[in-house]
């Protein structure tokens, strides 16, 4: 019988894995089958470590709350610290001084200092309360032996090398001012700049020493709205600033507390377009210098002009048009300033220039030129940082990085020569998908053979004939490719991955990695190696769109080409527009996808196909109308066929509101029911419906007794997760209703008390796993739901929503878990046979892959000879963490925000890709590798044993012969 | 029941199959070199050489006797109880080697399935060789009976272990999935 036959193969299985147990990688597996990149997201400050010349890095801190060194050779990280998410962690100033970078974090929370060559933290110091306003290093260039932080109602000054505070003390009139700026020259006094806006400007000086307040004045401005952004601190203590309004620079004295000093634009020679806020652009770049008596001046979207302050007076060096991006940097004691333009226009991608000018003069310095060219798919450039060094005959030579809206990082060597970019926006990959990889040309060929239709005998015969010709032809190709390279060393083979050379493997575990990010950057990835493949940038994307990815066409229907659609809804708006793409290529697709003039609250891929091979896509928008895409006749036509069994959702979570719709045959939709769940009292999380592409082999599970407990496999079932409102510990509680997605019916409803989200949820088969905060125990807690239809199939051969009379049985069972978690998700393979594993990505950056079998509600609590039977593990409350299940051994991948899982070509490997900070690409195998010999399978001891045991039959079969010869003969 | 001619006789002709057969279809041996017993040569020690086709044995009384009768009966009854004697025997293996499934029971098994299946095969066989008793047909059935009993006791100690097919879980892996009635998407408002 089938059951003992499983019984007896298991057994075989079992013995098998007794004689080879793999329970994690080999030694020499590490980074075979997968690979991890690491980000660090978008800059926020970026200084070079200028201490020794031949110094090869940038300390780099992020949006994303990170603050690491890059190394300038390669590209790649130093070393890297990650900080909590959120406000808590946000970097609000750094500072560089020798070997130390001073770090203000928090909302001026936690004064840090790190030292820079290996990344150890010197020391740490929790400030008083009170929000942060600005960070300044007290001193003179090598002489730098306090910090002093401005907040808003103190400021306090801290030892440079040990953290400890000087002195802190209360600003003056701190509730009506706002003080923004701080400012020293190391020589005594401390400037304090504060602002009452549109009124005047408050100077407090205090005493390095004692913290004494030494003077104390106001200057009128009453045209001021915002201090940091207008003004700065020019040469030796004159604060300039710029007026928008009256065009004109303003001049102060700090050390004579006199009247600011107004000077017109118009009167120093400068035009500013129309229309056009000036800003005082850039300054000194290194803290701990005193500041540059020369500075830009912004007058047009693309004009910088450069500013000396001489003597009292302002100077204009040099006019700047077009210039994109300024900057300033220093070597020894000069300072140059590095300006960007664009070359030529009228070239596309347009090539850019960067060239050095002399800080002091505003001549060009020789052989400074540096052209590149933009990434077309990449954005415009957004900042520039700046490292200049003296090479041998004295003059000034550099490197610079370009940041660019994209939040890519190029590093760029004279003449233009790109040693490496970083695409910073993968650290904030909204989602993703995994699509497979077309055939090679021969095999198309091969493909299309069968597609066209018969035309004769003999053509067909030629034809096979000539394309099994170009397969023989491959093959041999790609056997001296194999000759070829084996003679090589290992180091010189190089597996470049380009587009040319992408196609699928035998076993399909190649394929293409579809990723959107935050930015509006798409990339695809190639998933065996990691490399970038393609990347787009979109440059019209809103920062807060909501994105939805579909694959209309895979690549099994050639020679149409495969074919992604990306949804961007701008969520203020409602609009919504579609990028339609290759996702091999990652090329715009010729067809036009329609405009939406409407705002669009969903949309929903059908298993409908054009003519063309395309699914169809539905757009809900706001009136409830539908449309399609592709919307050709055809698709008409099959749509009105099958309109009565179109069902769409919608979940409103403001208002607690889901509704069901059925779509009618004119493409407008009729509301078939509706469900509130008060909104003042739970509010609707996420809802979690089944993967489209998840195959489930078994209808159901035999019993102990081996009769059959069958599945209840309702594709329309959602899983909807709700919180409650009320965050007090004894009265929150998570929902989680499980409800028929065609007719509304609730089918279970759960509602764990005393818990509280984040909850983590994965709805597969029919089965439901979560994972909550249970505020009564303070632990996290999972908690799994089956759902059976009984020992009896309603109906074996349809599964309607409307024709279900039975409710399920319903069983749970909830377990204790160590750890908290950032991310779940279940594997997934071809065919549903191999056991299911839960992936989970654990805050401590490993990756969990936890065997299902332990989340299985029939786990008994009383050992039977039944449960004995069918394998049940017995009941305990906790799930254990083993070593050996995490799948990324010591590959840490920092914040996991979401874990992807996509079938192979094989049934019992998995491809899983971790994604957060960092980029994970590895495969699971949740039942071994049943269907795959060993990587390290003894070919030649087989053969050879095969070859022996031959040849041994063929003598002794001779042997035999002969001496039976004689024996006759006796 | 010997043939008189052919027990002595030195001209054999060799149709053995084999490569010794392939270099010579036949042979005459006109001198008395007998290759097939020691005995036959006894009686021609000397060199005296007899004609062609003499036997120096007397040939056998070939008249069936009434002893023999009995004696051919007696052995026709004990190739049609065979299988029913080996039933208590079966049953002790059965018990013995219990029902747990590895691969000495599964052996045993096979053989006990196997067996009867190869004698019902070889029944005309069986048949023929009970061809000279009187009780023929009874013995046949009889014959008949002893293995189809010895297969039902293979097929019980199968159910016994599990290895037949009659659950509703051993059809499990046939049942397709159900086809889908209705298309459903959505989510919430994006």
């Amino acid at each position: 019988s089938a059951a003992a036959m499983a019984k007896f193969i298991l057994l075989f299985l079992k013995l098998l894995a007794i004689l080879y147990t793999v329970q994690a990688v080999f030694e020499d597996q590490v980074g075979k089958f997968d690979w991890k990149q690491q980000y660090v997201g978008s800059v926020r400050f970026a200084h070079f470590d200028n201490q020794i010349q031949s110094s090869k890095k940038v300390l780099v801190a992020t949006e994303k709350n990170v603050f690491a060194a890059i190394n300038t050779r390669t590209g790649e990280l130093f070393w890297r610290h990650v900080d909590k998410t959120g406000p808590e962690g946000n970097i609000d100033a750094l500072l560089l001084q020798g070997q130390d970078a001073v770090m203000v974090v928090g909302d001026g929370r936690i004064l840090r200092s790190w030292e820079v060559n290996v990344g150890g933290l010197n020391w740490e110091m929790v400030l008083d309360s009170g929000s942060f306003q600005s960070a300044s290093l007290v001193g003179h260039q090598e002489h730098v032996k306090y910090v002093a932080v401005l907040k808003k109602a103190a400021i306090s000054l801290h030892y440079l090398s040990n953290g400890h505070q000087k002195w802190i003390e209360n600003l003056p009139e701190s509730d009506s001012v706002d003080y923004q700026s701080v400012y020293s020259e190391g020589k005594g006094e401390v400037f304090v700049l504060g602002l009452v806006p549109h009124s005047h400007i408050t100077v407090v000086v205090y005493s390095i020493d004692d913290g004494e307040i030494l003077k104390q004045f106001t200057v009128e401005a009453p045209w001021m709205p915002d201090l940091q952004s207008s003004c700065s601190v020019i040469g030796k203590g004159m604060l300039t600033c710029v007026d928008a309004g009256s065009l004109s620079l303003n001049m102060l004295d700090l050390h004579a507390h006199s009247e600011m000093n107004q000077i017109p634009l118009q009167s120093i020679g400068l035009e500013v377009s129309s229309g056009f806020r000036p800003v005082l652009v850039s300054s000194q770049p290194n803290a701990a210098r005193p500041p540059l008596s020369e500075f830009f001046l912004q007058i047009g979207p693309d004009q910088h002009v450069l500013l000396q302050l001489n003597k009292g007076q302002i100077l204009t060096l040099r006019d700047f048009k077009p210039a994109m991006l300024v900057s300033f940097a220093t070597t020894g004691e000069k300072t140059v300033a590095a300006v960007m333009s664009p070359k030529n226009k009228t070239v596309n991608p347009p090539f850019l220039c960067i060239n050095l000018f002399s800080a002091e003069t505003g001549r060009r310095l020789l052989d400074t030129t540096l052209i590149f060219t933009m990434d077309p798919n990449g954005g415009k450039p957004e900042k520039l940082y700046v490292q200049a060094f003296l090479k041998k005959d004295d003059s000034v030579g550099y490197r610079v990085i370009v940041q660019t809206e994209d939040h890519q990082l190029t590093f760029i060597q004279q003449p233009g020569r790109v040693l490496w970019t970083r695409e910073e926006a993968l650290s904030d990959v909204v989602t993703m998908e995994m699509v497979d990889l077309p055939l090679t040309a021969t095999q198309a060929e091969l493909e299309g053979e069968f597609g066209k239709k018969a035309d004769g005998l003999m053509s067909m015969v030629l034809k096979r004939l000539s394309s099994q010709l170009i397969l023989l032809q491959a093959w041999l190709s790609h056997l001296w490719k194999l000759f070829y390279d084996a003679r090589q060393p290992r180091s010189q083979v190089k597996n470049e991955v380009t587009i040319e050379n992408l196609s699928r493997d035998e076993f399909n575990l190649q394929k293409m990695m579809v990723m959107v990010t935050a930015s509006g950057k798409l990339f695809g990835i190639d998933s065996k190696t990691g490399t970038i493949v393609w990347k787009h940038y979109l440059d019209n994307v809103p920062s807060n769109a909501a994105f939805k990815l579909m694959v209309q066409r895979t690549t099994a229907h050639f020679p149409h080409p495969p074919q992604c659609t990306l949804l961007i809804k701008d969520k203020d708006t409602g609009l919504a527009t579609l990028h339609v793409f290759n996702p091999i290529y990652g090329k715009k697709s010729h067809v036009t996808p329609p405009l939406l003039p409407q705002p669009i609250l969903q949309s929903m891929l059908l298993p409908l196909m054009d003519q063309d091979y395309a699914k169809v896509l539905l757009l809900v928008d706001d009136q409830y109308k539908v449309s399609a895409f592709p919307s050709t006749k055809n698709v008409l036509q099959q749509l009105q066929d099958v309109a009565s069994s179109v069902f769409f959702f919608l979940i409103d979570a403001n208002q607690g509101r889901l509704s069901g719709y059925r779509l009618r045959t004119d493409l407008s939709t009729e509301l078939i029911w509706e469900v509130v769940i008060p909104a003042e009292v739970q509010k609707i999380v996420t809802v979690n419906g089944k993967k489209a592409n998840e195959h489930v082999h078994s209808q159901g599970r035999v019993m102990g007794d081996r009769s059959v407990l069958y599945k209840y496999l309702n594709p329309n079932l959602l899983a909807l997760v709700t919180e409650s409102t009320d965050q007090h510990q004894e009265r929150s509680f998570v929902g989680i209703i499980l409800i028929d997605g065609v007719t509304g019916r609730i089918i279970h409803e759960a509602v764990q008390r005393k818990a509280r989200g984040p909850v983590h949820i994965v709805h597969s088969e029919n089965w439901v796993v979560y994972e909550y905060w249970s505020t009564k125990s303070r632990r996290v807690e999972f908690s799994v739901i089956e759902l059976y239809e009984g020992m009896e199939l309603y109906n074996s051969t349809v599964f309607s929503s409307l024709d279900r009379p039975h409710a399920p049985q319903v069983l749970q069972q909830s377990y204790i878990f160590p750890s908290a978690i950032s991310a779940m998700d279940a594997t997934l393979t071809e065919k549903g046979i191999t056991s299911r594993h839960l992936l989970i990505g654990l805050p401590s950056g490993g990756i969990l892959s936890l065997p299902k079998m332990f989340l299985d509600p029939r786990r008994p609590e009383i050992v039977s000879e039944q449960s004995r039977e069918e394998n049940l593990i017995p009941y305990a409350p906790e799930l254990p963490i083993r070593t050996e299940w995490f799948i990324n051994y010591n590959q840490s991948v920092l914040r996991v925000r979401g874990i992807h899982t996509a079938p192979s070509g094989l049934e019992s490997t998995c491809l899983v890709v971790a994604y957060g900070l960092d980029i994970y690409q590895t495969r699971v195998y949740p039942s071994k590798q049943f269907d795959v010999l060993k990587d390290d399978y003894d070919y030649m001891l087989i053969s050879s044993v095969l070859l022996a045991l031959f040849f041994a039959t063929m003598i002794s079969k001779r042997l035999a012969e002969v001496k039976l010869l004689n024996r006759a003969w006796r | 029941m010997a043939s008189p001619g052919g027990q002595g006789g030195a001209l054999t002709t060799r149709e053995r199959g084999g490569g010794a057969a392939k270099r010579m279809k036949w042979a005459l041996e006109l001198s008395l070199g007998n290759t097939r017993s020691r005995s036959d040569r006894q009686g021609g020690q000397g060199d005296v050489v007899y004609p062609i086709g003499y036997s120096d044995k007397p040939v056998p009384d070939t008249s069936i006797q009434e002893t023999d009768k009995n004696l051919v009966e007696k052995r026709c009854w004990d190739v049609a109880l065979g299988p029913l004697k080996q039933i208590p025997m079966n049953l002790f293996i059965m018990y013995m080697s219990g029902n747990t499934i590895s691969i000495f029971p599964i052996m045993m098994v096979c053989m006990m399935a196997w067996r009867p299946i190869q004698a019902l095969m070889s029944m005309s066989a069986t048949f023929k060789l009970l061809e000279s008793s009187s009780q023929q047909w009874l013995q046949g059935l009889v014959y008949l009976i002893g293995n189809l009993l010895a297969s039902a006791l293979a097929i019980y100690k199968c159910q016994s272990m599990g290895l037949l097919p009659t659950h509703s879980s051993d059809w499990l892996a046939f049942i397709d999935p159900p086809q889908r009635m209705e298309i459903m998407g959505g989510g919430m408002v994006l």
